[in-house]
């Protein structure tokens, strides 16, 4: 059939990249000379791209008025550009004069995932302390945890909390207004509240977290960190794909984050998604099949959580503005491996996106934008769902489940696809795939349909959305997954079957009552 | 014919990992017949200083898309990309956007 | 020795389900695979009994699947169709030629009924005489919108009730990736439209391969010995589908199920509730469903009757609307709407063929929409 479906003739091709001009002015103040191309052709001067950048960063948060005065906002900083930029605009923000300022109280937090990412031990601690150096001339409060700390962590952390804000949106300059006349009333030369709030965090000298480790003899915790990292190994060994590794990471890391921000108290992590990242992030959940929580994942703000609000300041600046930034305003960034650096391109889905796009946009400038903003188009809410009932979510990623099966919809259409190339009768060998194979350590392997581990697997799965269960299909050992996400899944299996009884029940009542009366 | 020249080459953002995780490279460029521009600079930069997997840096004759080029700390694009015509003491930084470098 | 096939346990698989992972002997993927197209058609409510359903068959593996398995379905499940072959002819000689022979074959093999309406008898213009004036970009453009009328225009002199076409998984997965990249809001949810409702045409479209895989498809045609012609459109290489299509084949050279995974996704998405649509009208020239007041194919055919033929391509809204209020174009202008420069000489009648007359009674000219029809 021809390439070109007739869905597709009205559209307009993108433009392709015009040619360089040279020698140009600043288009702002149209006098120095300019350092750098922005979108399709704008050139800055230092002076002006610096302050369009920092200016870009508040509007960005009072545009959409989610931060409050006085709240605690845990910044999420992975070492890199975006992230690293963010922390610099934070900074610029709360030393700006009074009437620019911005009014809360941040802390920061850095995960260590160098056990997964094929760091040594002594690369990781190299990495430590130039980062802890970053952190440290913050001045912030900061949180460092290991990605082991996943297996110390609460099943809480896969609830929804329930969280009514301080008040409707409206509220939100009344609350400015009120945050500064009581910080006038207070003023009498000594620090505002949130300067002393900080300066005390700063007195005590920064938290290691460390869930399980406390009072522990130095020996001893050394050995339970280093039974947690072999974990952490034995966990990701048992992803069979690149891709699903990249999730499952993503996963964990988040929950980690989330735990922090909740034991701190914290009601905001900022993460520094930059507007390319997000683009990146678009196509890629969608061809891993979350089309559905696309604007959750990349939105402005994500309230996934309920008490926790993850929000993306750092959305609107292309990669090129933020390592443009980075280099000419001295912002310290510190690499750290990933899980595919130095990976073959065409490891995962993520990687064939990001080359694609990037491909893409050396071609049409466009691309980048054109994909970012027709994200922004997206609803947090699915079309039908009443705002009555709460909707069940995801057990891992906590996005509403996407997973109804709808009359003539891919989803029905792949299981009937499974259904017809599996063997009727359930007593013959598994279908295809032997897992856990050189293995044996590993006890119950689970893809075995006979063995017991095949049941925990048909019962994980219905409580995942469509997007977790491609990566837990590539996980061939569920044992492995931290305790915190079995026993959820196993409280969440224990409910849904004690409400299917009480339904029985109920319904049997209701049968025999008429025959009685 | 170009005299020999000095540069002050930069990798940074993950792009330094293919070049022994150095990030500095203070390199003479020898004499050749044509004057140097950025698109031999690659190339000598791919015999010379390129340790391992070439096309995570280059592809074709250019950088490979998501590898930003300043020249003198200023957009390669408003310097006329791969014929900017280097001079003595430039400083050319590559800064990789991808993730994970 | 290959494993055992999943399904029966007995014979050697003869190939691997991109969508599932399973291995599958012949027999059985040949027997799954009607099956999956049949539970498509019950689940999608596709088909009512009684109806008259066009198959769009352009002769390539898709169509030809597809008019295949829906004779064959038909009979083995009484769906109580009337079907019929049409097709389209853009007049591209080498390709269209050949492909339409394919399906004159197929259509003395299955004793369907053929009707082929042709860009020519439609539009006057064939794709060929297009390409000429147009040169190597942008030709996509004018086929695929020509084609969507004609489809719906052929559906119509037929007497059908609805379109069958031949669209299958990897088509769906390229359009989600598609409006993406182009920002094409308003087509994000209608692009993978799964009911009978789903076309935007006149006549009600379905798309019962939707959930097929293309390499299925081909190794469907292959085990059933189905004669179909294969060789891209020479036009569409310069399409900008084609980097969509280029990704699409990485993703799921990384992950199989990944175009499945882009069809739930595509059917999930959903749109701010504030965003404002464009309204839909019909075109006022030639009553066919538009958002503007001509529809895309009386734009781009007053482009090309003007000698302007980029006049429906870009954003020219300015350049059109002086055109409509009569003010002359400049030299500049006129260049920029893809005129010919001066001097160069003028472009040659096409020969008009038994069919292209003016006085047939569904010339484009006399044609009006859907809406004037008793349908």
């Amino acid at each position: 059939m021809c390439q070109a479906q007739e869905e597709y003739g009205g559209c307009d091709q993108p433009r392709r990249r015009p040619r360089v001009s040279c020698a140009q002015k600043c288009m702002k103040c149209k006098e120095a000379s300019p350092v750098l191309v922005i979108r399709v052709g704008d050139a800055f001067c230092k002076a002006c791209f610096r302050e369009y950048f920092v200016h870009k960063f508040r509007a960005m948060l009072g545009k959409n008025r989610a931060i409050y005065p006085g709240e605690k906002v845990l910044l999420a900083l992975s070492g890199g550009p975006a992230s690293s930029s963010m922390l610099r605009q934070v900074q610029e923000g709360l030393s700006r004069e009074t009437a620019k300022k911005l009014r809360f109280m941040p802390g920061i937090i850095y995960v260590d995932e160098g056990a997964v990412c094929g760091q040594s031990l002594a690369e990781r601690e190299k990495t430590l302390l130039q980062l802890e150096t970053v952190l440290q001339a913050s001045g912030f409060p900061y949180h460092l945890a290991h990605l082991e700390e996943v297996f110390d962590l609460p099943s809480s952390i896969l609830q929804r909390v329930p969280h009514h804000p301080a008040g409707p949106k409206d509220n939100y300059k009344e609350a400015v207004e009120g945050f500064i006349r009581q910080q006038r009333q207070e003023e009498g030369g000594g620090p505002s509240v949130p300067e002393r709030q900080i300066q005390e965090k700063l007195a005590k000298v920064s938290v290691r977290d460390a869930p399980g480790m406390e009072g522990l003899a130095a020996p001893e915790a050394r050995l339970l960190a280093a039974v947690r990292t072999e974990q952490l190994i034995r966990l990701f060994g048992s992803v069979k794909t690149l891709t699903a590794k990249e999730e499952l990471l993503q996963t964990l890391r988040n929950h980690l984050i989330l735990h922090t921000a909740r034991a701190h108290g914290y009601s905001k992590v900022m993460m520094g998604d930059s507007c390319t990242r997000l683009a990146v992030k678009l196509l890629t959940n969608l061809s891993l099949g979350r089309g559905a929580s696309l604007a959750m994942d990349t939105g402005f703000s994500d309230d996934r959580h309920g008490d926790v609000v993850v929000v993306r300041p750092m959305r609107e600046y292309s990669a090129k503005e933020i390592a443009f930034y980075n280099h000419l305003f001295g912002v310290p960034t510190v690499f750290t491996p990933a899980l595919d650096t130095k990976a073959l391109e065409k490891a995962s889905i993520h990687r064939v996106i990001e080359r694609f796009l990037y491909g893409l946009q050396a071609e049409f400038p466009s691309t980048v934008s054109t994909v970012y903003r027709t994200g922004e188009k997206l609803s947090v809410t699915p079309g039908d769902a009443g705002p009555a009932a709460e909707p069940e979510r995801c057990l891992l990623c906590l996005c509403t489940l996407d997973t109804n099966v709808e009359d003539g919809s891919a989803l029905q259409a792949i299981l009937v696809s499974e259904r017809l190339s599996q063997q009727k009768l359930p007593a013959a060998a598994p279908a295809g795939r032997g897992c856990c194979l050189g293995a044996e350590e590993q006890r119950g392997c689970c893809m075995n349909t006979t063995a017991p581990g095949a049941d925990a697997r048909a019962d994980f799965l219905p409580l995942l959305c469509y997007g977790c269960r491609l990566t837990i299909k590539d996980t061939t050992c569920l044992e492995s997954l931290p305790l915190y996400v079995r026993s959820e899944a196993e409280r969440r299996k224990r409910r849904a079957a004690m409400k299917l009884e009480i339904q029985e029940f109920l319904l049997e009542d209701e049968a025999v009552t008429p025959g009685e009366s | 014919m170009a005299a020999p020249m000095s540069l002050l080459v930069e990798f940074g953002g993950g792009a330094e990992l293919l070049f022994d995780g150095v990030k500095k490279h203070q390199v003479t460029l020898p004499c050749q017949p044509e004057p140097w521009d950025i698109r031999n600079l690659l190339k000598w930069i791919k015999q010379n200083l390129l340790k391992e997997r070439p096309e995570l840096f280059i592809q074709g004759d250019t950088v490979r898309p998501g590898i930003l080029v300043l020249i003198n700390d200023a957009d390669w694009e408003l310097m006329g990309e791969l014929d900017y015509k280097l001079q003595d003491q430039d400083n050319v930084v590559f800064i990789s956007t991808l993730h994970g470098g | 020795m290959p494993a055992p096939c999943s399904a029966c346990g007995a014979s050697p698989a003869a190939l691997r389900r991109p969508k599932t992972g399973h291995a599958l002997c012949r027999a059985c993927f040949l027997a799954a695979f009607e099956e999956e197209t049949h539970q498509a058609i019950v689940a999608g409510r596709l088909f009512r009994p009684g109806e008259t359903v066009a198959i769009g068959a352009s002769g390539g593996k898709d169509s030809t699947v597809l008019a295949h398995l829906l004779q064959l379905l038909d009979q083995r499940h009484s769906y109580g169709l009337h079907l019929l072959l049409l097709s389209v002819d853009e007049g591209i000689a080498g390709y269209r030629d050949a492909s339409l022979a394919a399906v004159r074959r197929h259509q003395r093999r299955s004793g369907l009924p053929l009707h082929v309406v042709s860009y020519r008898q439609l539009y006057g213009w064939s794709m060929d005489r297009i390409a000429r004036h147009l040169g190597p970009r942008n030709n996509c453009t004018f086929c695929g919108v020509f084609r969507r009328q004609a489809l719906d225009r052929g559906a119509l002199l037929m007497g059908a009730d609805k379109i069958a076409t031949g669209h299958n998984a990897d088509d769906v997965a390229e359009t989600v990736l598609m409006n993406f990249l182009r920002g094409d809001v308003g087509r994000l949810r209608r692009g993978v439209g799964t009911g009978p409702a789903g076309g935007e045409g006149a006549v009600p479209r379905c798309k019962p391969l939707r959930h097929a895989y293309e390499k299925e498809i081909v190794l469907y045609a292959y085990f059933q010995g189905l004669d179909y012609f294969s060789t891209e459109c020479v036009y569409a290489p310069q399409a900008y589908r084609g980097y969509a299509r280029a990704l699409l084949k990485e993703l799921e050279a990384v992950r199989p199920s990944a175009v499945a995974d882009l069809g739930h996704s595509g059917e999930r998405l959903s749109l701010r509730s504030d965003l404002r649509m464009p309204a839909r009208g019909t075109c006022q020239r030639c009553g066919y469903v538009a958002s503007q007041p001509l529809c895309k194919a009386c734009v781009l055919l007053e482009g090309l009757d003007r000698g302007l033929p980029k006049l429906g391509i870009g954003k020219h809204r300015r350049l059109r609307d002086k055109l409509r209020d009569g003010e002359p174009l400049t030299q500049e202008e006129r260049r920029r709407l893809g005129a010919p420069a001066e001097g160069e000489p003028p472009e040659e009648q096409e020969p008009r063929g038994e069919l292209g007359t003016d006085e047939e009674p569904w010339g484009r000219r006399e044609l009006r929409g859907p809406q004037d029809l008793d349908f």
